[in-house]
């Protein structure tokens, strides 16, 4: 014992893995199975009693003070670690803000002292827990949906599709169905509605969602009452449970349904890569737990491929998932776990490299993405 | 107590700019400054359960992962679970000794225990967690379902990771060796070996991650999807059977999704954590390391240092009009503080700085690290404007020390005419007078600031070759909430 502590002495501490999802936040330890916790995305702000959602702010101040309390709740009173001296790894997707990067990333180098910060994107570290060279990740969330190709390790990013088609698109058509079959507007808070969605809620076979689309619906499945607090019990029909999540699946001419970005994802990336991307999906997400939701976007890729306009223009018909290797909701999170156990954490931006340069490498940025001018030619000796 | 229930009508500007009650801020007699919460630094001092009250040393918390090993919530309401003991038969299924009234034969009955909750009425029975015969410990544990493919996938990555660390020193030994001859024949690092393996076409020594790699297998996908389950339009739907999200969140290695797959949660340490200042790293406060004491080692708290300003009364604000306002000053220290009012504007421009700035950049031609321009972005402007002033008088007030046994006096000092209304010890009460703005709005919120002026006497023992400087002049902001601006 006295030996694997001055072991671990010298070793470095060992890193946290941070993935501050809009609704729900991911936190814990690199090089284990799951993480420490999974919280709500927000704090008690003493100045203004009341809790509040760090994805709530107006100026890069009240986003940095929102970081400052969250982080410190995520430190002390959950991982029970001090952040100074030790790597964090942020999960993140493509699409963060620049200003939520940069503010996070000042409040870990100068307000928590971490001593290194490796970003990283969460649809490749989605792809690491699978181990597969090629993988489409299709990560539903609280707000959006999100598909990425994951190609030998990088992401293709004139492909990425993204759609506010999540959890919010559906607790939104929950509580309007729900209005529907007790013909008042009920206003629940979004707990409530949260809570009916993972208790009752399931999507509903394509067939079925065309049937409710005629006069006469299906026999819809058993409907429920939901008690309240200090309330008459609610009506859960079978309609609402069966249709909740359709806002996910309903089609317009924008084209912009999952099943629908999905496609046209494959269809933007190169030809050679179309085929065992659709052979290598991984749903995740907090959404994608939902009953019957992966099934569903199986039936419906498999239909919509067969009709204009991806009919002609992909030639893919076989769809293939995979089932990953955690729970939905903290596939990148395990991703990133996994990727910084395995380099030590090499590939974190160190701190002091920040203070000098003081701004972090982003893909849009012309700075990173063009290649290194002039290009170095190759020495003949 | 008012602190406590009552909102803060007078905050406190601190030296990064948050506005606070003086309740939550802190002195740091080192840099003379108040620091709140927000600019100092938290530290993990001690590991504890709130439960039983028991230390854990850290390396023994990290290996538990925070965790009590006596201790458990309710994996249903989270409320804390009680041990409770029946006595059970050998050899008789346990339903039978629950029912209560088991008749004792000639079989020795034995005491068994199981877990509880007096808030939801869950017990450890419901998900048929057998009873155990201690009254502490030994509940049977549950694993990771995902922690073989975790493991495996950590060792794949694991190897990968080692394989390009290798090839890159390979590489840079290459480059090396194409420079001249000599070094390598003189390297001492095996180089002619991995040279020669190289040359012979055989892996490299450290065939291991190799053998990792070839051996892992990638995530199989299958056309195949979970469907819903057949019986979905035709079942009942039992809300109570499935968890919460709260429920399922609360294990995130397991996320059950039905009750009968809770599993009590143990329980989840405290911590004491200890404050630093970051300007000087001196220690703010510092907890007894003893769970069951609420004391401080360290603990300087403004509240000890900084002259309290609390409101007793006032006259609403009416626009373009003048009103009263009672103020109470205390002077907490065990010396005499002079003390002046001050109109925000004529606060001396941070001359402060200066000095100060002298010896940070000593201590940062010897310490990089500490570039306390990083700190400009925890600095807040505070919003001082407000429609009300405060018209300072000029004369300069003097508090006496604090006196614990003075306390017990009863009889103030009422001091006629002036403006101090009645001294007290260490306290005094003022009788100002309150400028609202003609532009004021009615119904919006009458806010005043106000500065102070004060002396304090430094108590810590002077650096050997500092000059004896115990004296300072100190001045510190507040802002007055004066309720709303009268119609
Ligand atoms: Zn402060
Ligand atoms: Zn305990
Ligand atoms: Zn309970
Ligand atoms: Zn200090």
């Amino acid at each position: 014992m006295a030996l694997y502590e001055g072991i671990a002495l010298i070793q470095e501490k060992q890193a946290v893995v941070l993935d501050l999802g809009t609704d729900y936040t991911k936190f814990g330890f690199t090089g284990e199975a799951a993480p420490r916790c999974i919280i709500r995305s927000e704090f008690w702000c003493t100045s203004e009693r009341r809790y509040k959602r760090v994805h709530d702010y107006h100026t890069a101040e009240e986003l940095y003070d929102n970081l400052v309390h969250m982080l410190h709740l995520l430190y002390f009173r959950h991982v029970l670690v001090n952040p100074k001296e030790r790597k964090v790894v942020v999960v993140e997707s493509l699409l963060t803000p620049t200003l939520f990067r940069e503010t996070l990333a000042k409040v870990l180098f100068t307000h928590y002292e971490v001593s290194g910060v490796m970003w990283a994107d969460s649809p490749r570290l989605c792809a690491i827990t699978l181990g597969t060279p090629i993988a489409l990740i299709v990560s539903i969330g609280a707000r959006e949906a999100e598909v990425c190709a994951v190609v030998h390790a990088s992401v293709v990013l004139h492909a990425i599709q993204s759609q506010p088609i999540a959890a919010r698109a559906i607790h939104d058509e929950l509580s309007r169905l729900l209005d529907e079959d007790n013909n008042t507007e009920l206003h629940l808070p979004d707990h409530i509605i949260e809570d009916i969605k993972v208790k009752a809620c399931f999507v509903g076979p394509r067939e079925r969602a065309l049937q409710w689309l005629e006069d006469k619906g299906p026999t819809p499945a058993k409907s429920v009452q939901y008690p309240l607090s200090g309330r008459a019990p609610i009506t859960v029909s079978g309609r609402s449970r069966e249709l909740a999540a359709e806002p996910l699946f309903t089609r317009d001419n924008e084209l912009a349904s999952l099943p629908d970005i999905v496609l046209q994802c494959i269809i933007q990336c190169p030809i050679d890569a179309r085929r065992a991307l659709a052979e290598n999906i991984l749903v995740t997400g907090g959404t994608a737990s939902m009953l019957g939701l992966k099934a569903r976007l199986a039936h419906e890729l498999r239909y919509l491929v067969t009709q204009p306009p991806y009919s002609d223009r992909l030639y893919v018909r076989e769809f293939k998932f995979h089932k990953s290797a955690c729970h939905d909701n903290v596939c990148a999170w395990t991703g990133g776990a996994l990727a910084a156990a395995a380099d030590g954490g090499a590939r974190a931006l160190p701190r002091d490299v920040f203070t000098r340069s003081r701004r972090l490498r982003d893909w849009p940025c012309l700075l990173d993405n063009a290649p290194p001018h002039p290009r170095p030619r190759p020495a003949n000796l | 107590m008012a602190y406590l229930t009552q909102p803060d009508y007078v905050k406190y500007v601190c030296s990064c700019g948050q506005l606070k009650p003086i309740t939550s801020l802190y002195f740091c007699r080192h840099c003379l400054k108040i620091r709140c919460g927000f600019c100092i630094c938290h530290e993990v001092d001690s590991h504890y359960c709130a439960n039983c009250l028991e230390n854990m040393p850290s390396s023994e918390a990290r290996l538990k992962k925070n965790r009590c090993s006596s201790c458990f919530d309710c994996p249903s309401c989270f409320h804390t679970l009680s041990t409770r003991a029946t006595l059970a038969q050998p050899r008789q299924p346990v339903a039978d000794a629950a029912g209560g009234d088991t008749k004792v034969e000639n079989k020795q009955p034995k005491k068994m225990y199981y877990l509880s909750c007096f808030n939801c009425r869950w017990t450890s029975r419901d998900v048929g967690i057998p009873d155990q015969p201690v009254a502490s410990g030994g509940w049977p544990e549950r694993t990771n379902p995902f922690t073989t493919r975790f493991n495996q996938l950590l060792d794949y990555y694991k190897a990968i990771a080692q394989q390009e660390k290798q090839e890159k020193l390979e590489r840079e030994r290459k480059k090396f060796a194409i420079r001249g001859k000599y070094l390598t024949l003189t390297d001492k690092t095996g180089l002619t070996g991995a040279m020669a393996r190289n040359i012979a076409g055989l892996p490299s020594s450290e065939s291991g991650s190799s053998a990792t790699i070839a051996n892992f297998t990638p995530s199989q996908a299958s056309s195949e999807v979970e469907e819903l389950p057949e019986d979905i339009f035709t079942k009942d739907v039992n809300l109570k059977l499935s968890t919460s999200m709260a429920q399922r969140l609360a294990s995130p290695a397991w996320q059950p999704i039905s009750v009968s797959r809770l599993h009590p949660l143990a329980k989840l340490l405290s911590v004491k954590r200890s404050q630093r200042c970051r300007a000087c790293d001196h220690n703010l406060t510092k907890p007894e390391y003893n769970p069951g004491s609420i004391k401080f080692k360290i603990e300087l708290l403004a509240y000890y240092h900084v002259p309290e300003v609390k409101i007793i009364s006032f006259e609403s604000a009416k626009p373009g009009a003048k009103s009263a306002l009672l103020l109470k000053l205390t002077n907490p220290t065990g010396h005499e503080m002079r003390m002046q009012l001050l109109r925000p504007e004529d606060l001396p421009p941070d001359d402060k700085e200066e000095p100060k700035s002298l010896d940070k950049s000593l201590e940062k031609s010897l310490n990089l690290e500490k570039d306390t321009s990083l700190y400009q972005w925890m600095q807040r402007r505070p919003v001082l404007s407000g429609p009300c002033t405060v018209n300072a008088p000029s004369t300069e007030l003097t508090l006496a020390q604090r006196d614990d046994a003075a306390e017990y006096d009863d009889d103030a000092h009422h001091d006629a005419g002036g403006i101090i209304l009645w001294r007290k010890s260490n306290k005094l009460a003022l009788r100002l007078e309150v400028e609202t703005s003609e532009s004021a709005t009615p119904g919006t919120e009458a806010n005043a600031t106000l500065a102070l002026q004060y002396s304090y006497r430094n108590t810590v023992p002077p650096a050997a070759n500092a000059q004896p400087h115990r004296d300072h002049t100190l001045y510190t902001v507040v802002t007055l909430q004066l309720g709303l601006v009268a119609g």
